[in-house]
């Protein structure tokens, strides 16, 4: 464990976090804090763990065979461990205009950029390979998962703006013919699409098997619609202005983004896609959690 | 409703601004980028409370502010009213000129002329003002300016015809006067009357300056009738010590048709005596003379009666009848000679107004009481009266008597009454050595001689005079005749109430020839007139009239005036300025009663008549009225009543609109304001 990790800096407000400026250390900061005030830490250093004991079969390797219980049974039975597997971690991250969205705290693109980076430090510590692909309409940059990435990674999401309107559809299809081996995809965006699209959208992510981690980045503004005075709305992907009394609209407004949370989180459930809600203005553990209990999953390949 | 910039009211487009505002204006306050407006887009926009005005009230003052400041910008005015306002060029100050003269009780002359009052005062606009004068022989501010159309119609309907002559020269003037006070910059004088000729002499000094204007209204009669009682004269006759009077009454006939058998009634103290006919031409004059009656005693009341016609107030003539007391003059002379008074005497005994009762004493023989109850004394060529010494003759003349001083050689007075005497008598002075003398010099002013003061009246320079006395007068007394040397002939002196004139030389042939002159006669008859304080008795008055009954009374006791309408007038005797003068306003009988008196003692009647002028009824040219007045001819009424053009700006300006619209616009948003401030911070938005 590193000793400058600084406790309980997952709790941290990401405001806060803000500041620090460099994403690395703020990846650093906020996962060896995360870790540090686990209770265990039953993912990470048993890379052999005996799992069961299946009888030996022509072909298999004779320096798995447990001798000692040949001794006791007469029987040949083969060691099986779990194994500590390497992954692809692949962070999409959408950086299309509403991705630059911030009622009064970080943008949603920068709290996605901590999550990405976040992730990619674990990924990295885990010594997986680790690569990224940012996209609005269209895939804007690709870093392929590598376990010498890292930084490429880290650079790539420091730089990304959000620029132009998005769609999920045409660069989440481009994106699965990039992917060759398993591997995990997180998924950041605010998911300003229909469900069904959505899904449709990210179907071919996960033809080669890939474990989707899905963050639904909103910021607070849009899920309590907080606003007093009626004013002219701009929709930041296009453009288009409409006047708005947010007193008679906030609760059908909030029913409506409720139901919309509701319906992503039932279909990506029903399509075994882990799917987080993550709030802007809250702390980075609920993803760091979400990518977890997912890697754990994952890890449990025999 | 017209409006002098009509372009403005495009600005009531305005009125979509505050609905804007409500439902639009607060929404693009400030533009809130959102990430996508993907369910605000789903959300209907029907149901949406922008459409929904919830503030009735803040709407409709937020519309009508903006409805009256445009309307103030489009400076609207009344079309009706800037009519109203041209027929005057805005507003008049009108000054009502309603005879009330007796002349207007011909026909219907006053009922038109009412009419025509109430005519100019509904025409009034809303801030003209007028003042109602009622004239006759005076002009009377009757209701003072004011734009209450009520109380001036009230005061029309209140007004009457009076028994006043017509005189416009008053009446004019008081109009003068009240508009040349006036602020307002229209004044006008609105003249209502029959125009009666005799009420406008030309030489009153009425004028009106440029700004103020002068419209008629006529209403007399073309061909008026009118049969008249001028006057009446009395034929009095002694007959066994009582008097008889005779009545003559005049009769005019004003009009164009022959009056044939008139009946002409005379009543005396109400009872109708008797009843004459008469025939009277066309404009001409007649008289009728009723049988002689006795006169029983002092204030008969009589009247006489003519016919009748549409002005029957001139057919009346009133009259109070007293018998006539002679007036009592003691002739002293030295009684040495005979008839030495005869001349003085035989003129004294002629006339009857009044008639003289004479008595010739000689000096030497007359005691203290022949003084008593005299008018007056002569001293005819005598000595001084030794019953008339130790100051009785003196006090004779103290308490209101007489005393003619004829100088001549035998006159002597003693050093002891020089007060009474007027001046200082000196030696005869003898003209008839030349030219013989004769009277230069007249005062005739002095009531003796105002008789004589018309050509033709007397000649005072036929008498010749031979001798006369000097006279040495003192600076008090007044020198009314000289001699054409330019001596005294005759002087007077007030002592006490009494009079006192000497005159320098005889009244007889002795002296001087004047005796024998035409002149003679009203001479004496003016001196024993005024030693004597003779006062005609006057049988009637003309209304308008101002009599001092303090005066005529001789007394200074309290008095009850009752007017011929029956209008009761107390008059305090002793007090200071006007309270003993009376204004004889009314036609008919006056009664003077002392308070307390019993009802059976008969008051003194005064009998008052229409101003004989009254019944010339006819009528001059208005214009001609105007023209003198102006100093140009003038439009009539109906012409100026007619409307002047008033140009749309003019009276958009005097109307002044625009100013209260935006005043009340302004007042509303302020209102607004403050409404909309307490509902903001209630409410999140509005």
């Amino acid at each position: 464990m590193e000793q400058h990790a600084i406790p309980g800096a997952r709790f941290v407000d990401p405001k806060v976090l803000s500041r620090i400026g460099n994403l690395e250390l703020l990846a650093r900061t906020v996962v060896e804090g995360f870790i540090n005030g686990m209770h265990r830490a039953p993912y990470f250093g048993a890379s052999i763990d005996f799992a069961e004991h299946r009888g030996y079969v022509a072909g298999d390797d004779i320096r798995r065979v447990d001798w000692r219980l040949f001794a006791r049974t007469d029987r040949y039975y083969v060691k099986q461990y779990e194994a500590d597997t390497n992954t692809n971690l692949s962070v999409l991250l959408d950086i299309s205009r509403s991705m630059k969205f911030a009622s009064k705290g970080i943008a949603k693109l920068d709290y996605g950029c901590y999550i990405g980076a976040c992730l990619a430090y674990l990924a990295q510590r885990q010594r997986d390979r680790v690569g990224a692909i940012t996209f609005d309409n269209d895939i804007v940059t690709h870093i392929p998962p590598s376990a010498k990435h890292f930084n490429v990674v880290l650079h790539t999401l420091d730089r990304a703006r959000p620029e132009r309107p998005g769609n999920l559809s045409v660069p989440l299809n481009k994106m699965a013919e990039h992917f060759k081996r398993r591997g995990i995809l997180v998924l950041i965006s605010d998911f300003y699409e229909e469900p069904e699209a959505i899904l449709e959208a990210i179907k071919p992510l996960r033809f080669l098997g890939n474990d989707l981690i899905v963050f639904h980045v909103l910021d607070p503004a849009e899920i309590d619609f907080g606003y007093d005075e009626a004013s002219s709305f701009e929709d930041l992907e296009s453009g288009e202005q409409i006047p708005v009394v947010p007193e008679s609209l906030a609760a059908e407004y909030r029913s409506m983004i409720r139901a919309h949370i509701d319906s992503l989180t039932t279909k990506f459930s029903e399509h075994r896609i882990d799917y987080t809600m993550v709030n802007t203005a809250e702390p980075l553990d609920r993803a760091l959690f979400s990518y977890l209990s997912s890697r754990e999953r994952l890890m449990r390949v025999r | 409703m017209s409006f002098l910039t009509p372009a403005f009211l495009v600005g009531l487009g305005a009125l979509a601004v505050p609905i804007l505002i409500h439902l639009i204006q607060r929404e693009r306050k400030r533009v809130i980028e959102f990430p996508s407006l993907m369910f605000v887009r789903r959300i209907p926009y029907q149901s949406v409370r922008r459409r929904r005005i919830r503030h009735w009230f803040l709407l409709l003052l937020r519309a009508a502010a903006v409805a009256l400041i445009v309307a103030a910008f489009s400076r609207p005015f009344f079309q009706q009213q800037a009519k109203a306002s041209a027929v005057s060029g805005g507003a008049r100050d009108i000054v009502i000129l309603l005879d009330q003269s007796a002349s207007m009780g011909y026909g219907d002359h006053w009922t038109r002329a009412r009419d025509a009052a109430r005519g100019v005062i509904r025409g009034m606009g809303s801030n003209d003002r007028a003042t109602l004068v009622l004239f006759a022989k005076n002009a009377e501010e009757n209701m003072r300016a004011t734009s209450d159309r009520g109380r001036l119609e009230g005061a029309v309907n209140a007004a009457k015809v009076g028994s006043g002559a017509t005189r416009y020269g008053p009446a004019l003037k008081l109009a003068e006067s009240i508009l040349s006070r006036s602020p307002l910059k229209r004044r006008e004088t609105v003249l209502i009357s029959d125009f009666q000729k005799v009420g406008w002499t030309g030489s009153e000094e009425v004028r009106f300056p440029e700004e103020m204007t002068i419209s008629t209204v006529s209403v007399a009669s073309p061909n008026t009738s009118n049969l008249a009682v001028p006057s009446v004269t009395f034929g009095r006759t002694a007959f066994s010590g009582q008097e008889r009077i005779a009545v003559t009454a005049g009769l005019s006939n004003k009009g164009d048709q022959m009056l044939k058998d008139v009946p002409v009634t005379l009543t005396i103290d109400g009872h109708e005596i008797q009843t004459e006919r008469a025939t009277i031409a066309p404009h001409a004059s007649s008289s009728v003379t009723f049988t002689q009656f006795t006169l029983a005693g002092p204030n008969v009341r009589g009247n006489v009666r003519a016919g009748s016609d549409p002005m029957p107030a001139d057919n009346s003539f009133n009259f109070v009848l007293a018998p006539s007391d002679p007036v009592s003059v003691a002739i002293v002379d030295g009684g040495d000679r005979s008839d030495a008074s005869l001349f003085l005497s035989k003129a004294l005994a002629i006339g009857t107004t009044p008639s003289f009762h004479t008595d010739v004493s000689s000096s030497a023989r007359v005691g203290p009481t022949a003084f008593d109850k005299r008018a007056a004394i002569i001293l005819n060529d005598t000595m001084f009266p030794p019953a008339g010494g130790g100051g009785v003759l003196r006090k004779f003349v103290e308490r209101g008597g007489g005393l003619l001083v004829v100088a001549g050689d035998r006159t002597s007075w003693p050093q002891g009454e020089a007060a009474l005497l007027p001046g200082t008598l000196g030696a005869p002075v003898d003209r008839t050595g030349g030219r013989s003398g004769s009277l230069g010099f007249l005062d005739y002013s002095h009531p003796v001689f105002e008789v004589f003061k018309a050509p033709r009246s007397g000649d005072f320079s036929a008498a010749h005079v031979f001798r006369y006395r000097a006279l040495q007068p003192a600076p008090t007394d007044r020198i009314i005749a000289r001699f054409d040397d330019g001596a005294v002939a005759a002087a007077e002196r007030k002592v006490g109430q009494g009079r006192v004139i000497v005159w320098t030389t005889t009244l007889d042939d002795s002296w001087t020839d004047i005796g024998v002159k035409p002149i003679f006669l009203p001479l004496v008859h003016q001196l024993a007139r005024y030693l004597s304080h003779y006062e005609p008795a006057t049988s009637w008055f003309t209304v308008g009239q101002v009599l001092d009954l303090a005066a005529r009374a001789k007394d200074h006791t309290d008095r009850i005036v009752v007017t011929p309408s029956g209008e009761r007038i107390s008059q305090p005797g002793a007090g200071e300025g006007n309270e003993g003068l009376l204004e004889l306003s009314e036609q008919g009988i006056y009664e003077v009663r002392k308070p307390g008196a019993t009802t059976s003692a008969k008051p003194e009647s005064l009998a008052v008549n229409l101003d004989p002028a009254e019944s010339e009824l006819s009528a001059m040219d208005p214009a001609e009225l105007v023209a003198a007045v102006t100093g140009h001819a003038t439009p009539s009424a109906e012409q100026g009543a007619a409307p002047q053009e008033m140009t749309r700006e003019e009276a958009e300006r005097r109307q002044s609109l625009w100013w209260y619209l935006m005043m009340t616009g302004l007042l509303l948003l302020a209102v607004e304001t403050v409404i909309s401030n307490r509902l903001s911070r209630k409410e999140k938005f509005l």
